[in-house]
């Protein structure tokens, strides 16, 4: 166990110095919070899949749903998850790219005006900092309750070693730690699942012992199960969570896409964001796979296990030996602090780009924002760590993430898809749309008690998209320039340089330094298209053998 | 509002790839030295190493690639 210690803290140790070795190169905003526009496409696939993955969606939560519901659980990984990153990278990348844009308000704000700008970075803001906190929270916990280790130092040191590398390298380092977070995770803690079919019997050998002598369910080695199932109804699955909470999640979530803003080229930004796919679809071989096993485990070895959150840690203390469990432990710190990182990267972006710039102060120098980005990671971090306590004994701040959530990606999934195929919306209609469905997003949760998440964010989503539509029928269509290149249209690539040059000109930027737009033939094996179709036909191998 | 100028790209990426491979051979190495490898079950040691070599390997591959493109990025500067 001393070893796993030593392990632990060398990595924490290392993460720490580098995010100082490479904040010395960071200089104005754009290096901040989009990385010098600078990102490869193999670093983008790296931290957005990181990104995603953590304490909360990741190891701990949906490895204890998978030990409680079964394959149910891998829906997000061979399904709606892979699907949601292919769509966006091949279709709305493109837009946020040829907007010019910091943060996705800031896009609804170039279509739609300044006020969904604002509600929709706060809701967002919300989001995030409670998101910080109870990551911080069930990271604390399961090291406190795995090395016995007391839990306030350990949250002070995670956050120490988070805080140090994204406030002084911004978007840069923090993309740079998810990309190591992502090595360690995938060749780290993929071990388990082959030692414990080792141990077990293999996959044969588990769903034999599963269906013929323990009588479970099929529909636990289903992903996509009937409409009747209590945790996830398969139609349910298709309907809200994969067309509107998913992709609303990749498309919307600032975290996703500001990755995405920061690469060196369009290509890059919509290639690492498809191939992302691939780890998103193996993540379900990290924890989704390795906790339908480990019953067999813990009853050939008596192991009692009183909580499926627990499931996770008993299994990997029983399991694996010194030094792996280290490594082991050091891919589940990863996935946390990947997750924090990001989120604390695009809390003060936004707070600075939408709110501070926008809004409070107005036209001061750009060395005057990029100190307020640092400023405003730190005054994040603090509120983030002040909300721990809350985490701790009030159930209802877990439910508010929950409900802002469901309230903001289906009316944001209405409002973006009718921003960019529908000339004719405009700014009332979709305020007004905005804010009916969210409410309707309320009414259904705690006016007729809907529990199902997609169901909310589905009628939420239908709800925005037709009252956005009716208001803006019978108000004044925008302005042709206004939305000229935020719409869909068939010159599309013709479009894409002029117009961000006359974005960068608005802004005052000097047309040279805008990042040069490559659209040249890419070699073979860095197709888009390729690599998509490869993809999606491994997805559709997936759901025919478990769908 | 005018921007300053700011960091080299591709100096931003070498820096990257420097820093990832030097975290990804130390933790690989210690991993390795730490590990009770000769008292491992034989599939559990497989396992083991293959999962520290392959974390090594990539490191190396960072390390080195870093290193050209740092070179690279400074002799442009």
């Amino acid at each position: 166990m001393h070893s796993d210690f030593i392990i632990i803290g060398m990595y924490l140790v290392l993460m720490f110095a580098a995010g100082i070795f490479f904040s010395r190169n960071i200089k104005n905003t754009a290096d901040y919070f989009l990385a010098a526009r600078s990102v490869p496409w193999f670093w983008i696939m790296g931290a957005v899949w990181a990104t995603n993955i953590g304490f909360l969606h990741g190891y701990l939560a949906h490895g204890g749903a998978a030990y409680e519901w079964g394959l149910i659980q891998a829906n997000f990984e061979w399904f709606q998850g892979p699907f949601g990153y292919i769509l966006t990278g091949l279709f709305f990348i493109a837009f946020y790219w040829r907007a010019g844009i910091f943060t996705v308000p800031h896009f609804l704000e170039r279509r739609y005006g300044s006020g969904l700008r604002v509600i929709y970075s706060l809701a967002w803001l919300i989001i995030f900092v409670v998101t910080i906190a109870a990551e911080l929270y069930l990271g604390g916990m399961f090291l406190k309750n795995l090395l016995h280790i007391p839990f306030w130092p350990t949250v002070f040191v995670l956050t120490a070693v988070v805080g140090t590398y994204t406030l002084l390298g911004g978007l840069g380092a923090a993309i740079m730690m998810e990309f190591v977070q992502f090595v360690i995770m995938m060749l780290g803690t993929i071990p388990l699942l082959f030692i414990l079919l080792h141990f077990i019997g293999g996959f044969t050998g588990l769903k034999d012992i599963l269906l013929s002598q323990w009588g479970v369910s099929a529909q636990y080695f289903t992903v996509l199960p009937d409409i009747h199932h209590p945790y996830g109804p398969g139609p349910w699955i298709i309907l809200g969570q994969c067309f509107v909470v998913t992709i609303g999640w990749c498309a919307g979530h600032q975290s996703m896409v500001q990755r995405n803003l920061g690469a060196r080229s369009l290509y890059d930004a919509k290639l690492g964001y498809v191939v992302a796919a691939i780890p998103k679809t193996l993540g379900a071989f990290l924890y989704v796979v390795p906790m339908i096993a480990a019953p067999i485990f813990f009853a050939q070895r008596g192991i009692f296990v009183e909580k499926a959150d627990a499931a996770y840690g008993k299994l990997i203390l029983n399991l694996l030996p010194s030094g792996m469990l280290g490594l082991f432990i050091a891919g589940l710190v990863s996935a946390g602090l990947s997750s924090i990182g990001s989120v604390l990267n695009s809390s003060s972006t936004m707070v600075i780009k939408d709110i501070y710039e926008r809004f409070l102060v107005k036209g001061k120098s750009d060395h005057h924002y990029f100190i307020a980005g640092r400023i405003a990671t730190f005054g994040i971090i603090v509120v983030s760590l002040l909300l721990v306590p809350v985490v701790l004994k009030v159930y209802l701040i877990m439910w508010l993430e929950q409900t802002l959530i469901a309230m903001v990606l289906g009316p944001f999934m209405g409002v973006l898809v009718l921003a960019i195929f529908w000339r004719r919306t405009n700014t009332p209609g979709s305020l007004v749309g905005f804010l009916t469905g969210g409410a309707f997003a309320i009414f259904l949760q705690q006016g007729l008690g809907i529990k199902v998440f997609f169901q909310i964010s589905w009628w939420s989503f239908v709800v925005t998209f037709l009252v956005t539509m009716i208001v803006s029928l019978y108000t004044k269509p925008p302005r042709k320039e206004k939305v000229e290149g935020l719409i869909w249209e068939s010159d599309f690539r013709a479009q894409l340089g002029k117009v961000l040059e006359q974005r960068a000109e608005s802004n005052g930027i000097k047309v040279k330094e805008v990042p040069e737009i490559k659209i040249k033939k890419p070699p073979f094996y860095l197709n888009l298209k390729y690599w998509a179709t490869v993809i999606l036909l491994i997805q559709v191998v997936l759901l025919l053998f478990f769908g | 509002m005018k921007e300053k100028k700011g960091a080299d790209p591709k100096m931003i990426v070498a820096v990257q790839m420097l820093s990832i491979g030097i975290i990804l051979v130390c933790l690989g190495t210690l991993v390795f030295f730490l590990s009770p490898i000769g008292r491992m079950d034989p599939f559990v040691r497989i396992c083991s190493i293959a999962s520290n070599s392959s974390i090594t390997l990539l490191g190396l591959f960072f390390i080195i690639g870093g290193f050209f493109r740092y070179k690279k990025a400074k002799n442009e500067n």
